[in-house]
């Protein structure tokens, strides 16, 4: 990926970040998941504790118009609980795995959010006005005494602080025997697929009673199971097309309109494996964690442990691009398989879909360790590495790139592979669909950053 | 040794667990992808046997440690390991393992035989498991007798028992790159051992193949773990492990001067990247060191011990 050639390369900048400060992480505090919502300016956030933190983007300031709206607490809540399944006698975390918001149809908002067993949707809903003047009622709630009531007057609606307030409407529960990992949104926006590690269900937003299966890889005997689904998107335009990926590397695109249960694929994306990198670690960091349909759905990008592949879906046999990500750490494969590392699930995503205009505008962003995350710029073919600290927190200062020295001398300002710190990972970010602006989540905090405007 | 709060500088003349992909036809590098297999194997083992955890373990972990496993176990199979009892028996009465009482096992580094699925092994001409004359000039692999074993008519034992098997295998195989006194101490030696080793090693790889005890539940293979009572016995293993093994009178202290695998909680993930590393390290300093037939068992105590560390500590 070479440098050189025009281009107006993005410089980021630090603009906020939300969350403790202590490096004592509290363990309910580490972030699972992060989405814009479809204008951007609600950003929410999942936790480990099962808790749902929503920001809200500032209007912007005419004022000042050098830096877009600042993102404060808008809602939270608390969307799951832990539960206990007591026929296997193991808790089912109520980690929030994925948040998905629906496009809005009316004042209120709407998203899904899923643990590994049970989704819910959430409505968030504003409410800045109460009724006033009740004839029996005090101000306070108490009721009256009827006998001191020597007129009647009509309630009339005022102004108050504005209550955010999130409800759960449905609750989409007991359809998944393993661990959901993905849920998204059909183009419709009447159904949503739920994905566990053997089955894909099929829901309808206002039935939560019953699921469709629509994709089941369990083998009859579970001795021969050695492959599961990693993740499942539905495609943005195509409402019976949708893609999963599984832990062998492979991607299959299924048409609901062929059969009731999509156990067939349509189109198998698989690379071959290159001979020369092969090792005992090849099946592993083959395995996909995130699959993303780009936003005219031609193109796919999946991310395995050590790169990002973006995918023409009219090319089967191999990935029309691959980015490195941190090819360094292929040497450390053992190491990082000792420690758990290599089954991290790092996720990906692309530019805002408003900026995707072609296939050389698109820009790719995936996390690393250290706090590292990197950039892939299709128009200028150049990547870079970003990190995410609070001692880079000045706004409007434009991030420094950072290197990581794989072997040999190590440059002044490079860092080496050892000093790495694995602890610090960065699984999930989050870029707005419609401005240069992204969410990046180290372990407990949340960071954003912003395109420097001139 | 590796000081605890020193940062470790890259060495770029390391090799080891971490180098350059080895592959099994590199003559001298036979045994650095030897060891570096039998490594991940017991990490392996020890991750699906391990771990305790309150939720149900990940299953795409499991299916992708397990298939870690089978590949190695089929690697082992194909290359006719000296070990026959991590050949994975996929049924109690195997041809295979009638053919390893009898037959030299063939290194896969010589003109390898196309590969042949277990029921046809059976029907290999026994020159081709003969290890050629001029290998036996060259190689430092002992040829040591095929060990003896009666088929697996015995419970199946601890998991533990598997990992201190591997480990004692490990060393012997290391054993052998050194000049071994004499063939008939060497076979001595296997054999005490082999009969510790030859039930365990087959049962238990069908634990690490899934559990095929229990052929009717579903949740089986997602729970290798406990939390399945299917499984209790296996994860027993820890009890097992105050078994008259560990009462050896002469314990060799000197896997106490490091601790390589402080990593495995997670705790100082900066030194994660070494562990296993230094986990191969371990085992190197005993090929240098004078083998008796007395030795291994000596070795397998401590390495023994080594474990027992690092399961308390994780």
């Amino acid at each position: 990926f070479a440098g050189a050639g025009g281009g107006n390369d993005i410089q980021w900048c630090f603009s906020q970040v939300k969350g403790a400060v202590d490096d004592d992480v509290a363990e309910a505090d580490i972030i699972s998941t992060v989405e814009f919502n479809h204008s951007g300016e609600l950003l929410a956030t999942g936790d480990k504790g099962g808790r749902v933190v929503i920001f809200q983007q500032e209007q912007e300031n005419k004022t000042q118009s050098h830096s877009r709206g600042e993102y404060n607490v808008y809602s939270t809540f608390q969307s799951h609980e832990p539960e206990f399944d007591y026929l296997k006698s193991l808790e089912i975390e109520e980690k929030i795995n994925k948040i998905r918001w629906l496009p809005q149809k009316n004042a209120a908002q709407f998203l899904l959010s899923t643990n590994d067993k049970t989704i819910k949707l959430w409505k968030i809903s504003e409410r800045d006005k109460r009724p006033e003047g009740y004839n029996l009622k005090e101000e306070d709630g108490r009721y009256r005494d009827p006998t001191t009531v020597t007129t009647l007057r009509v309630p009339v609606f005022r102004p108050m602080d504005l209550m955010v307030e999130a409800s759960p409407r449905r609750i989409f529960a007991n359809a998944h025997t393993y661990h959901i990992n993905s849920i998204s949104i059909n183009s419709d926006y009447e159904t949503y697929l739920s994905a566990d590690d053997l089955r894909i269900n099929l829901w309808h937003l206002e039935i939560t009673d019953r699921s469709f299966n629509i994709v089941d890889i369990k083998p009859a005997n579970m001795e021969e199971l050695t492959e599961v689904i990693t993740a499942a998107e539905f495609h943005p335009n195509s409402c019976s097309t949708f893609v999963y990926s599984s832990s062998k590397g492979t991607i299959r695109l299924c048409d609901m309109r062929a059969s009731a249960l999509c156990d067939r694929h349509s189109k198998l994306f698989e690379e071959p494996e290159d001979p020369s990198n092969r090792s005992f670690f090849s099946e592993i960091i083959s395995s996909i964690s995130d699959v993303k349909f780009s936003h005219s759905g031609r193109y796919m990008m999946t991310r395995d442990y050590l790169s990002v592949k973006i995918w023409d879906l009219n090319m089967e046999n191999r990935p029309v691009e691959t980015y490195q990500v941190h090819e360094y750490l292929r040497s450390k494969l053992c190491s990082l398989y000792e420690n758990d590392c290599i089954f991290d699930k790092f996720e990906c995503c692309w530019n805002g879909s408003d900026r995707q205009v072609e296939l050389s505008s698109l820009i790719v962003m995936t996390g690393s360790y250290n706090n590292f995350f990197r950039m892939f710029d299709r128009n200028s073919k150049r990547d870079v590495t970003l990190e995410a600290s609070r001692e880079n927190n000045k706004p409007r200062t434009v991030l420094k790139p950072r290197k990581v020295c794989a072997s040999g001398k190590r440059k002044k300002d490079e860092i080496s592979v050892d000093s790495l710190d694995f602890n610090k990972k960065i699984l999930h970010t989050a870029w707005h669909p419609k401005e240069n602006i992204i969410a990046v989540a180290t372990t407990n905090n949340l960071y954003i950053f912003q395109d420097k405007m001139n | 040794m590796l000081g605890k709060g020193g940062k470790r500088k890259f060495d770029e003349h390391e090799d080891g667990l971490e180098g350059k992909v080895v592959s099994p036809t590199d003559g001298p590098s036979k045994v650095s992808y030897t060891l570096q297999r039998q490594t991940i194997f017991n990490i392996s083992l020890m991750k699906l046997y391990n771990h305790r955890p309150l939720t149900e373990p990940s299953l795409q972990k499991t299916v992708l440690i397990n298939n870690m496993l089978r590949r190695i176990q089929e690697e082992l199979k194909q290359e006719g390991s000296l070990r026959p009892m991590f050949v994975a028996a996929s049924q109690p009465a195997d041809p295979l393992s009638d053919n390893f009482r009898e037959a030299q096992p063939a290194f896969s580094h010589l003109a390898p035989p196309p590969l042949l699925p277990a029921d046809l092994v059976s029907t290999m001409p026994l020159e081709s498991c003969l290890t050629p004359a001029s290998l036996l000039e060259d190689d430092t692999f002992c040829t040591s007798p095929a060990v003896q074993h009666d088929g697996p008519t015995k419970p199946p034992p601890p998991a533990l028992a598997a990992v201190k098997d591997s480990f004692s295998s490990a060393l012997d195989e290391i054993e052998e790159l050194c000049p071994a006194p004499t063939s008939a101490e060497a076979a001595a030696a296997d054999a005490a051992a082999g009969d510790s080793k030859a039930q365990p090693g087959e049962s238990d790889i069908h634990k690490a193949e899934g559990l095929p005890e229990s052929r009717t539940a579903e949740p089986k293979l997602m729970d290798p773990l406990p939390g399945n009572f299917e499984i209790t016995a296996s994860t027993g293993f820890l009890t097992d492990l105050t078994l008259d093994d560990i009462l050896f009178a002469d314990i060799d202290t000197s896997m106490y001067d490091f601790d390589p695998c402080t990593s495995a909680t997670g705790a100082a993930s900066k030194m994660a990247p070494v562990s296993a590393d230094e986990l191969l390290k371990t085992l190197a300093p005993y090929s240098s060191q004078p083998v008796t037939p007395n030795q291994p068992f000596k070795m397998d105590l401590t390495e023994l011990d080594h474990i027992m560390e690092v399961l308390v500590g994780s």
